[in-house]
């Protein structure tokens, strides 16, 4: 009998109730609210349900050294999150983000490339907000970057430059990119007039397809050599685009922007959920990222937005950039262009602003891989 | 032929710096301190003290120096192999490794076979056993337990060391790193955003100048190609007008008439559209049940 009660008290020990914590608990339930508003608000559910079920799975509480954890080395969890630490599933994201990518918004009016860079100005103006806070540099560059509102580049940059806060990172990069629809509105209405949300772009002019194809190479060439340290990002979503373009290699750009990358969001984004365990996430630093992380976004899209109106100063009247689509330069494709959409709909409902919007909106993509390159350069 | 001839070309152009190329990069190691008379430094794994050198990698990726050869003697430059085969002689990047010039080599990898005193020069020589890698003259006058070295690791001027540095940076102390000198000098990060926003937008305002330059190259292209082919189209025209005799456009027309009055076709539209409902009758050939398997039955044998 003592036998027994002993076994039952040892199997006891291994169970997640004696080794849990009210921590945990917390964590468990933030995992299930990211899952509730993937389902039911439909926000980006192809991230969230899989960090949402990652957060869930790393916040059991363990008996240490069963080789179970995300963070024990060997085990499957851990193997599995090899590509976050390491770096290389986020530029595999970017070569399918470049496979489904039509730059032809942005080829047919290259000046949209600029928008995506004045709205960098939100992960630099959270870089020196997380400086303020008494965070390192190298923190706060990883921090900012979710001013970028990309989450495999903030994935990429806080992997290298400070992996004790990628989860937190992470999570708030795509929680916000999933708030985009609530986030940029009210900014965006606040800072144009009705004048300016109602003006008329021209239509983009048709590209051929030797331009398609110039694109991915030229924008390359360009990039890396002003950026090196961008390559892993900026190679292989342009790799990515003239899989798609070159019009040779059809079958490797479907294979790029559909199985690998569903494969590879399905990894990163549990085992970044994996990695936000209880002990390392539930800390006062993860609290100052959420709000830095909102800030930047607000940032990203006030200056997106006022650097159109300032560049309309210098544009002919027939020339002019509505406004609404400045938002569109924090990358978070294609949801920030089609929030330029719906906002210009509701002043003008047939002035559809999405082609347009685009523009900016995969030049953020650049903008931000460009910014991560550099704050690697800086920072590492 | 034209095309073999590029492809061969192109391979070519890239065997060629590979010739010159060692495996794992052992070109990347360099020869970085040595000391000769050691009566009071660094002790080796037997509690000895005895004359040393350093090797460095200078390179990011690691090198596995197993098989290479380490000499004092230009006419015997296979005068020590370092053994293959041992994990500590892959050497992991920027780091340095350290040989005893003992004469004693049964101790063990590190232990060469001669030692500094007696020696000019020493030379890393490459596992093909003939290419020096990196060689370093002796100096005679060296005192006791002074190192001699370079001022940086794996690329410096060498000079007198003020401490020796067995396996460690020869600068002393390590580099700080990027991020804390940024705190010192750039507190508030303004610096850094005015200089990482001046490169987003350098880089992005030439790829939109460089695309507003292929832009107008394509629309002027696509210009001209539309331009030859409406010319081309019009002297086509002249051509089969002055061609085709009016007996042809007699016929052509002949049986488009013919053709519209047969089919009772006609060119003047009512724009009106009817929608009648339509009764389909049942029919077997659409029925389910004549198109579906039918589920075999089960015959019981009741023998």
């Amino acid at each position: 009998m003592d036998l027994i009660i002993e076994n039952i008290s040892q199997f006891f020990q291994y169970t997640g109730f004696a080794n849990g914590d009210w921590k945990y608990l917390i964590m468990i339930l933030i995992g299930l609210l990211l899952i509730y508003l993937a389902i039911k608000k439909d926000w980006e559910p192809m991230l969230l349900i899989p960090i949402g079920f990652g957060i869930i799975m790393g916040n059991i509480p363990l008996f240490p050294g069963l080789s179970v954890g995300v963070y024990e080395e060997g085990s499957v969890l851990n193997i599995l999150y090899y590509g976050v630490q390491k770096g290389f599933y986020p530029p595999l994201i970017f070569l399918g983000i470049g496979a489904m990518t039509d730059f032809s918004s942005l080829i047919s009016n290259p000046k949209l490339l600029l928008i995506g860079a004045a709205a960098q100005f939100g992960i630099f103006g959270a870089y020196m907000i997380s400086l303020a806070l008494g965070f390192s540099p190298a923190e706060a560059g990883a921090i900012g970057i979710i001013g970028g509102a990309d989450g495999p580049t903030a994935i990429f940059l806080s992997s290298r430059l400070a992996p004790d806060l990628m989860g937190a990172i992470a999570v708030s990069a795509y929680s916000y990119m999933a708030l985009v629809p609530v986030i940029q509105p009210p900014i965006m209405k606040l800072l144009t007039t009705k004048k300016e949300r109602l003006i008329r772009m021209k239509p983009p002019r048709p590209v051929s397809p030797t331009e398609k194809k110039i694109f991915p190479i030229i924008g390359f060439l360009l990039t890396a050599f002003i950026v090196p340290s961008g390559i892993p990002l900026l190679g292989m979503l342009f790799f990515g685009n003239l899989l798609k373009e070159s019009g040779v290699t059809r079958r490797l750009a479907e294979t790029a922007r559909g199985p690998l990358v569903d494969i590879v969001t399905i990894l990163i984004g549990l085992t970044v959920g994996c990695s936000t365990q209880a002990d390392k996430f539930l800390q006062p630093k993860s609290v100052y990222i959420f709000l830095i992380g909102a800030l930047s976004f607000v940032i990203a899209t006030t200056m997106g937005v006022l650097f159109v109106k300032f560049f309309n100063l210098f544009l002919k009247p027939g020339n002019k950039i509505n406004p609404l689509i400045g938002n569109a330069g924090v990358s978070a494709v294609p949801d920030s262009a089609r929030v330029s959409n719906n906002v210009g709909l509701t002043y003008d409902k047939t002035n559809y602003l999405l082609m347009h919007a685009m523009g900016p909106n995969v030049a953020g993509v650049i903008g931000s891989a460009v910014a991560a390159g550099l704050l690697l350069g800086f920072l590492s | 032929m034209k095309k073999f001839r590029l492809i061969w070309v192109l391979a070519s152009l890239v065997c060629i710096p590979s010739l010159s190329a060692y495996a794992q990069s052992q070109g990347d190691m360099r020869l970085n301190e040595y000391l000769i008379v050691n009566t009071t430094d660094f002790q080796d794994d037997f509690g000895q003290h005895n004359g040393w050198f350093e090797l460095f990698n200078t390179s990011y990726g690691t090198v596995d120096i197993g098989g290479c050869y380490i000499s004092n003697d230009p006419d015997n430059l296979k005068k020590y192999i370092i053994p293959k085969g041992d994990v500590l002689t892959k050497i992991k990047p920027r780091q340095h490794i350290l040989f005893w010039a003992d004469n004693q080599p049964f101790r063990g990898t590190f232990h060469v076979n001669f030692t500094l005193a007696e020696s000019d020069t020493i030379y890393f020589v490459a596992s093909d056993g003939r290419t020096i890698l990196d060689r370093i003259e002796i100096r005679k006058d060296l005192p006791e337990n002074k190192s001699f070295g370079r001022s940086t690791d794996g690329d410096g001027e060498w000079g007198f060391m003020d401490h020796t540095s067995p396996s460690t940076n020869n600068s002393g102390t390590d580099n700080a790193s990027k991020s804390s000198v940024l705190k010192e000098k750039d507190p508030n990060g303004l610096i850094m955003t005015l200089t990482a926003m001046a490169v987003v937008f350098t880089a992005l305002i030439l790829l939109s100048l460089i695309f507003k330059l292929t832009g107008t190259l394509a629309i002027r292209k696509h210009q001209k190609n539309t331009d030859e082919a409406m010319a081309g189209a019009d002297k086509q025209n002249v051509a089969d007008v002055a061609e085709t005799s009016s007996e042809t456009y007699a016929a052509i027309a002949a049986a488009l008439h013919l053709y519209i009055k047969e089919s009772e076709a006609h060119d003047n539209e009512s724009f009106t559209i009817t929608l009648n409902h339509t009764d389909r009758s049942y029919s077997p050939w659409s029925s389910k049940i004549y198109t579906l398997r039918q589920t075999p039955s089960v015959k019981k044998n009741n023998r």
